[in-house]
């Protein structure tokens, strides 16, 4: 447990003297909130901004997350993890804590972009809808900087990893039910978007904005995140013993 | 109970073979493991560090067995890799109390005050790496090791990439470690500071160990003395006992002595004798370059280069 907070502080300490990289991750969401989510003139709802925001605060986590995947892999490529290894902390308390400070850092930067939709006009909502709102992002997260995570150590390679990350992105994001609601998209479209598991978050955070409770997109999350966690320790004791 | 032993330690990579059924046992001394690159050095350290698991054979670390008890050997060592690896964006002081909190050392602060100021870091502990030198990234590197107060410290080529000066200054550190009780495990290819600061040396080559010893023993065992002499005129070899004779180029014939500084006055004094003119005498002795040499032979690449096996150490030395 120790170790987990150990490792977590080393990485916020240098994200926060890194201040470009605070900025510059926020620029992208606040641009798709206020130049799409204030400008598209749509006809499916009153209120576009409310639509967006969930899907926007989903965008958030995810580039957090597939920019934080590398982390790991950097550690290993610049010797920073054969040290770790070498010392009595518990292994596992290395990834767990990698995990845990980028899905941590895409909470922070999530509730500036929140911030930003309440002040563009977003209707602000109650406490335990926020409560859960962030359960679901939370576990969006894991999922998210797992997945990367895995991929970026099995690669081995920061160019491949970009290359990765520049490629699921953006197909992911629109592919998602983030821009529109399922009875407006294409068929074919719906059909890939049901199966994004970007959606099952979107969708989640729409459920409790709208004031029910996404059990089932929650348990689908909790199972995916379980899946991967797995698959991501197994290949992480690989490189490492 | 020596602090390092190790039994056949072998380790394959698929069919590469690194280290090649190792038996080593090493305590209290600073005990250098040379080699050229890709000899097995590194595969050893990571064997002994628990980062790399042995396909044969066994290593103990205080005691403690490297593949069965893993978590009892990592709290008696140190280990600091090849590639300087210090957060360049924290102070010299946090990327410190960072190991400290790590290892849960008791009255982390005060431990970390202690270990800067042994490495002469104390005035910019607070300080951003990135304003370091190479020398002074070095020094806290040896520092995060010391923090925990291991009793066996593996530095992997410690001094690579510095200047003569911060080598230096390592390597006093390292010896005032072993003087207070501590076993240095480091692994190098500068042969004349094996030469001068370890106490024992193994030269491994192909993942055998060739030679082993201290470093004047392996000097006396395996060289003799050279002593070069520059005369005028008529010479004909003279007769000293301990001293061959070896040849004549131009003005210049050399001897090989067992003990040549003892053999030096008497062969001046003998060829003085005999009316040769001897303008100069130079003797050298051997260094750990020519042991290295005859242990490992002329370091030439006769197979060529091998695509398919450089990958494979490149992919597990990562």
């Amino acid at each position: 447990m120790n170790g987990i907070i150990t490792y977590m502080k080393r990485d916020f300490t240098k994200w926060f003297r890194g201040r470009v990289a605070v900025v510059s991750s926020l620029v992208m969401p606040a641009a798709w909130l206020i130049f799409v989510g204030l400008a598209l003139p749509v006809k499916f709802t009153g209120n576009y901004l409310d639509f967006i925001t969930p899907g926007i605060l989903v965008m958030t986590m995810l580039s957090a997350g597939l920019s934080g995947g590398a982390l790991l892999m950097f550690d290993k490529i610049l010797g920073f993890l054969n040290k770790f290894l070498a010392l009595p902390t518990p292994r596992s308390s290395i990834l767990v804590g990698k995990i845990l400070f980028i899905t941590g850092r895409g909470l922070i930067q999530a509730t500036i972009i929140l911030v930003i939709a309440l002040l563009i006009g977003a209707t602000l909502l109650s406490p335990v809808q926020y409560g859960l709102t962030y359960l679901v992002l939370f576990l969006f997260g894991v999922l998210i900087s797992t997945f990367a995570t895995t991929i970026a150590l099995y690669l081995d390679d920061h160019d491949s990893y970009n290359a990765f990350n520049s490629m699921i992105s953006m197909p992911l994001f629109f592919t998602s039910s983030a821009l529109m609601p399922y009875s407006v998209m294409p068929a074919w479209l719906a059909t890939i978007a049901h199966l994004n598991p970007l959606s099952y978050a979107i969708d989640a955070v729409r459920d409790v904005t709208a004031g029910g409770f996404p059990a089932l997109p929650i348990l689908v999350l909790l199972g995916l995140t379980g899946a991967v966690l797995a698959i991501c320790s197994r290949v992480f004791r690989k490189v490492t013993v | 109970m020596p602090a390092i032993e190790t039994h056949d330690l072998t380790k394959y990579y698929d069919t590469l073979c690194a280290v090649d059924h190792l038996t080593l046992s090493v305590n209290n001394e600073i005990f250098a493991l040379l080699g050229p690159n890709g000899s097995g050095k590194t595969t050893t350290v990571l064997m002994l560090t628990t980062l790399l698991r042995p396909t044969e054979g066994s290593a103990r670390v205080c005691g403690h067995d490297v593949a069965a008890e893993g978590e009892a050997v990592r709290k008696t060592l140190s280990y600091v890799p090849q590639d300087m690896a210090v957060d360049i964006k924290l102070t010299g002081r946090e990327n410190v109390r960072f190991f400290a909190d790590l290892y849960g050392v008791p009255h982390a602060g005060d431990r970390v005050d202690e270990v800067l100021s042994v490495m002469e870091l104390s005035d910019r502990a607070d300080d951003l790496i990135r304003t370091y030198s190479g020398g002074m990234r070095r020094r806290l590197e040896l520092a995060q090791a010391l923090v925990h107060e291991p009793r066996v410290l593996f530095l992997d080529e410690p001094t690579i990439g510095l200047d003569v000066a911060a080598r230096k200054k390592i390597w006093e550190h390292i010896r005032a470690l072993k003087k207070k009780g501590m076993t240095i495990f480091v692994t190098t290819h500068y042969m004349d500071e094996a030469d001068q600061f370890c106490d024992r040396v193994g030269i491994i080559s192909k993942g055998r160990i060739a030679a082993l010893g201290t470093p004047a023993e392996l000097k006396a065992r395996l060289m003799k003395d050279v002593i070069t002499a520059t005369v005028e005129g008529m010479f004909s070899p003279p007769d000293v006992e301990g001293v061959a004779f070896v040849g004549r180029s131009g003005d210049e014939v050399s001897f090989t002595a067992e003990n040549g500084r003892e053999a030096l006055p008497l062969l001046a004094d003998v060829l003085g004798k005999a009316g040769v003119a001897v303008r100069s005498l130079s003797l050298r002795e051997p260094t750990l370059d020519d042991v290295f040499l005859q242990a490992v032979g002329q370091q030439e690449e006769p197979h060529g280069f091998e695509d398919g096996k450089f990958r494979i150490m490149l992919r597990r030395r990562k």
